[in-house]
């Protein structure tokens, strides 16, 4: 029997070589995606670990201080302690200031300031250029900071500190820091020496004390002596806890990506197992007769099945093996496209390829037991049938082109009620997540039922679009696309789960957009939005004065953030603008009462916040000792509890924040040229170091660019199973082709132009294609519509908007790929001579 | 040469010149047809008989346009089809001849009626509905016409791909053993319904077979031997088949 098994490998090598493709493209995205987001958790993991690197023993002011203690950091006189203690070989303290730092252009930017650890292995940050800081006025840069600001070795360094003092510092290297709580806030960042970092900020505030033992020392010895050292009031943990520590709180950022690129890599689970079940399921219904004659000359039905068994199980590990390393390749390739787009880490990104067992083995798995389980049911299907009868058979005749069966339907009913019932109870989830993830997973549900349906309206599909093709290899393509409807709808299905999920994301990402523009340009009312680049840092009264001496400027509203204890809010967080701004300038979305004519002791106060307090209009409420009347409701989160004006926020203001405004909104005369005005401001702004304009074309720009980004990231995942998809149209047309090299001939013989065969192949081709988009892109939107509502609630309500030219472009992708993967086949077939073809068996 | 066409373009449809067809290259080259002169009179039945190997299905093959040729000519009325490209070719198969294979005639996403007219349909003709009507109930076809091809009998799948052959009133009808797959019964009536149509409508059929008894049924036998012409016999008869088939060595 090997032999007879081999020998038909070796006889079928160009039907075999195509299902392996589809076995080994199945099986490299399912591994590439798991190889990526092992790659991300490492590449993450190894990032923040970068912190507790070589650290033996760390410090922390114990969990249970009280306030001050925290507020002033660990006294410096503990350092020394830790440092004279027996067994280490060196330690530093941690800490880091905020400053301002002016780029080329003479902006400011925030940046930490970090002083440099005196113990080499202590330094949490990789030297790319140069040399790190040795004297007081000599400073390192993060090489992101340094591109942002154009900056470079050579060049001087200017900080400005909490007064507005400027501290220059000559540059002398650059570095690449690891990641962290500093640097995933994006913010820039600077090392200086200790002694450097006392100049810009006088007092330390050490919250982190680092030592690497001696030799022969170990981490829990080091630990004990420390404790001895220092007494109470401390934790210290060794270097393994403080890692283990570090990747716990990490675990949760690294662990949603993960989720989501394990969601993407269920999807190509599923959309690979399709394609390989169908390539098998056509290859082994093709060979019936074939089986048939064994059984004919003597081989026993299970002989028979187990020949088919084994053949499946030996492509399948072929491929599979192929298939891995292709998915390296593909992670690889991904990893470089994240590079590209920029990352959290930007160019800090480095490939990786960690390979675990799991991915090893869900590689096999897909590739091995889809492929067998793929033989099984036709092989099974192949021996029951008497030997004489499958002889006989031809294909697509009346058995393998059974009616979808009852219980098929029934299964689909149930599986359709259960994602019903999923998305109803989304639908009344409040909070935004749980809706979100739960309606999502309905929907897919949802999908399986509509899926498990397919050869019920496929057909019906085809026939709707067959009725507009005209000429006669065009309807003779629609009638191949319908002579098998459980083929053709298991090799659309691979499509249409794939653009069912980008027309989803589509729809629920444009919606999104549409409203965030609304939003923006519901809530900036203002021409322009001036606003400080540096927290600390905000805008004084006399840059308020002066820009509202500048022509055309009709408005100037200063915004004002102050935070202030309340007896009866969670948080007393308020935004103060001027009286007259209210209602005009400042425009939230009211929920009941008046925005017009407020007085400093009364509030307009978020619905959510009065709810958990059980506030109302009417009601009154104390912020840091000052007594609010609440006049009316918002639905807005974007202005903290509530908005107060200007002189109550600065009543509460606390006495050591710093003195001005954070934003200031500016409102030009009416018909004023918008370019005009531009060019005025940015005069008198260019006086303020720290001064930035914004406007609401340009915000909306912005949070557009943010989404079009994590677009892209998820059209680059979806284009791989639409890939995959494609090519199991081309598979089934090429199989089909073989299938019906008699029909073909028989076409030719009676007049069809090989170019008319040609062009049959390609429509049908579109039109699976086409079925599986358009039937995706109806389903997409579909669930997109769902999600949306699902998310929306009352505080944050998506309007539904579909985007017609993204959804346009995928369609039209769609059948350039199917006249791409038509190509092959239809050369194929138009290249056979009639006689031949009609000799085949 | 010219005398020979003016001479068989008046009285007929088909005819070879010196044809030779070889399969294969140097040691194992075959000569399947080796300098063939034949020559089909329209409005006839033609049989062409021959043992196994004697190359009658690759002549027809030729004769038919379907296959190439390695020396030699080939006219269809006035027409040196091993002149014609592939387009061409394609084309004279679909406007001037017709075809009844073995088996295999139809095409199964297509119902009998769409079956019959497909090569009209190919050509952008429209059907004259009387010449339909006629075929469909001479050959009893009437109440099948909307069935699939798996949805009838070896004899009506034979008897449709006879309507769709007749239904352009070709020039020449070619039948590659029309009744090989049919019980005597069917394949009695498909070879009465051929033999009718050359009688009646003035068709001209030229069938390949090696059963005498079909055979019987032509006007004329043309006997094949290792691709060389071995003689006719006309008016045939199933013993005067037989004879000469066992002279042959059959």
């Amino acid at each position: 029997m090997l032999k007879t098994i081999l020998a038909g490998l070796r006889a079928r090598t160009a039907r075999l070589v195509l299902s392996s493709i589809a076995i080994a493209l199945g099986v490299a995205f399912v591994t590439g995606t798991l190889v990526l987001g092992d790659a991300v958790e490492a590449q993450t993991r190894d990032n923040f670990a970068r912190s507790a690197r070589n650290v033996d023993a760390a410090v922390h002011l114990a969990d249970n201080s009280d306030n001050t203690v925290m507020r002033d950091g660990i006294p410096a006189d503990v350092l020394q302690k830790v440092r004279s203690t027996q067994g280490v070989a060196g330690a530093d303290s941690r800490e880091y200031a905020s400053a301002a730092l002016l780029g080329s252009d003479g902006k400011a930017r925030n940046a930490a300031v970090q002083p440099l650890p005196s113990t080499e292995k202590l330094r949490d940050f990789n030297l790319k250029e140069g040399k790190f800081p040795a004297k007081a006025d000599e400073a390192a840069i993060d090489v992101k900071t340094a591109q942002i600001a154009k900056l470079k070795v050579g060049d001087k360094l200017k900080l400005l500190d909490k007064d507005n003092v400027e501290h220059s510092f000559s540059i002398v290297g650059t570095y690449q820091q690891g990641a962290s709580s500093m640097s995933m806030s994006g913010s820039d960042h600077v090392v200086v020496s200790p002694e450097g970092l006392r100049t810009i900020v006088p007092d330390q505030r050490i919250y982190e004390i680092v030592a690497v033992a001696a030799p022969g020392v170990s981490q829990q010895q080091l630990v004990d002596n420390i404790g001895k050292a220092i007494g109470s009031g401390y934790k210290v943990q060794t270097g393994e806890q403080l890692t283990q520590e570090t990747l716990a709180q990490v675990g949760d950022a690294a662990g949603e990506i993960k989720t989501f690129l394990l969601a993407f890599a269920a999807i190509s689970l599923i959309v690979a197992g399709m394609v390989i079940y169908n390539t098998f399921t056509i290859l082994v219904a093709q060979r019936t007769r074939e089986l048939a004659l064994l059984r004919c000359v003597g081989a026993e039905r299970g002989q028979v099945f187990r020949s088919v068994l084994a053949e499946a199980l030996f492509m399948g590990l072929v491929a599979s093996v192929l298939g891995i390393l292709g998915g390296l390749g593909v992670s690889a390739g991904l990893q470089a496209l994240v590079g590209t787009v920029g990352g959290p880490s930007g160019d800090d990104v480095q490939i990786r390829l960690p390979i675990s067992w799991v991915t090893i083995a869900a590689g096999f798995g897909v590739g091995v037991l889809v492929t067998v389980l793929s033989a099984v049911l036709p092989a099974r299907r192949a021996t029951k049938v008497a030997p004489v009868a499958a002889l006989r058979s031809q294909p697509d005749s009346h058995d393998d082109v059974a009616r979808t069966g009852k219980v098929r339907i029934i299964v689909a009913s149930l599986i359709a009620l259960i994602g019903a019932a999923g998305v109803y109870f989304g639908l009344q989830q409040e909070k935004e997540e749980p809706a979100m993830f739960i309606t999502g997973g309905a929907v897919m549900v949802l999908l399986l039922a509509v899926l498990l349906v397919g050869p019920l309206y496929v057909p019906l599909v085809n026939r709707l679009f067959g009725k507009a093709l005209r000429g006669v290899p065009a309807k003779l393509a629609s009638a191949n696309a319908g002579r098998n409807p459980k083929r053709t709808a298991a090799t659309t299905a691979a499509l249409m789960i794939g653009v069912t999920i980008v027309a989803m994301v589509t729809v629920v990402a444009g919606s999104g957009r549409e409203t965030m523009n609304q939003q923006v340009d519901k809530r900036f009312p203002a021409d322009y939005e001036v606003s400080s680049n540096v927290w600390n840092q905000p805008l004084t009264q006399k840059f308020a004065d002066e820009l509202s001496k500048v022509r055309n400027v009709s408005q100037i509203a200063p915004e004002l953030s102050a935070y202030g204890e309340s007896d009866k809010l969670k948080y007393g967080d308020v935004t103060g603008y001027p009286a007259d701004a209210i209602g005009s300038l400042v425009r939230p979305e009211l929920a009941g009462g008046t925005l017009t004519g407020l007085k400093d002791n009364e509030i307009i106060l978020r619905e959510k916040e009065a709810k958990e307090a059980g506030l109302s209009i009417g009601s009154s409420l104390k912020i840091s000792d000052k007594e609010f009347k609440v006049v009316a409701l918002i639905k807005d989160n974007s202005y903290g509890a509530g908005i107060v004006t200007l002189p109550a926020a600065q009543s509460i203001l606390k006495d050591n924040a710093p003195k001005g405004y954070q934003k200031l909104l500016v409102k030009l005369a009416p018909g004023t040229d918008i370019a005009v005005a531009r060019a005025d401001l940015e005069r008198v702004i260019a006086t303020s170091p720290v001064a930035v304009l914004n406007s609401a074309a340009e915000t909306k720009a912005e949070l557009n660019s943010q989404i079009d980004q994590v677009l892209l990231f998820i059209w680059a995942l979806v284009g791989l199973a639409l890939i995959i998809a494609l090519f199991g149209i081309a598979n089934t047309l090429t199989l089909s082709v073989l299938e019906r090299t008699r029909e073909s001939a028989l076409l030719r013989a009676l007049g069809l132009t090989r170019g008319q065969l040609r062009q049959m192949l390609v429509v049908e081709s579109i039109l699976m294609a086409l079925i599986g988009a358009v039937v995706g892109v109806l389903l997409g939107a579909g669930f997109g519509w769902l999600l949306v509502q699902a998310i929306s609630n009352a505080e944050f309500q998506i309007s539904f908007a579909i985007p017609f030219g993204q959804i346009g472009v995928m369609l039209g992708l769609a059948v350039i790929a199917a006249v791409i993967a038509a190509a092959l086949p239809a050369r194929r077939a138009a290249r056979n001579s009639v006689v031949a073809g009609m000799a085949e068996a | 040469m010219s005398a020979l066409v003016s001479e068989v373009g008046t009285r007929t449809a088909a005819a070879a010149h010196n044809l030779v067809k070889v399969y294969g290259k140097g040691d194992t080259a075959v000569r399947a047809l080796d300098g063939i002169n034949v020559a089909f009179e329209a409005g006839r039945f033609t049989a062409i008989m021959g043992p196994s190997g004697s190359g009658k299905s690759t002549l027809m093959h030729c004769l038919a346009g379907l296959d190439t040729v390695d020396g030699g000519s080939i006219h269809i009325g006035q027409t040196e089809i091993t002149k014609l490209n592939d387009k061409d070719l394609t084309k004279l198969r679909r406007d001037r001849v017709g075809f009844v294979f073995q088996a295999f005639n139809l095409l199964p996403t297509l119902t009998a009626q769409q079956n019959i007219l497909l090569g009209l349909e190919l050509a952008g003709r429209k059907p004259d509905q009387q010449w339909f009507d006629t075929i469909v109930n001479v050959l009893g076809l009437r109440d099948r016409l909307h069935h699939r091809p798996t949805e009838l009998s070896g004899g009506q799948q034979q008897r449709v791909a006879c309507a769709r052959a007749l239904v352009a009133r070709p020039e020449v009808i070619f039948a590659d053993e029309p009744t090989g797959n049919l019980d005597s019964r069917s394949g009695a009536e498909v070879l009465d319904f051929l033999r009718m149509s050359v009688r009646k409508l003035g068709q001209t059929v030229i069938m390949v077979t090696h059963d005498p008894v079909a055979a019987s049924y032509a006007d004329r036998v043309v006997l094949l031997a290792d691709g060389r012409l071995a003689g006719e016999i006309h008016q045939p008869t199933t013993e005067s088949v037989v004879n000469a088939l066992t002279h042959l060595g059959a």
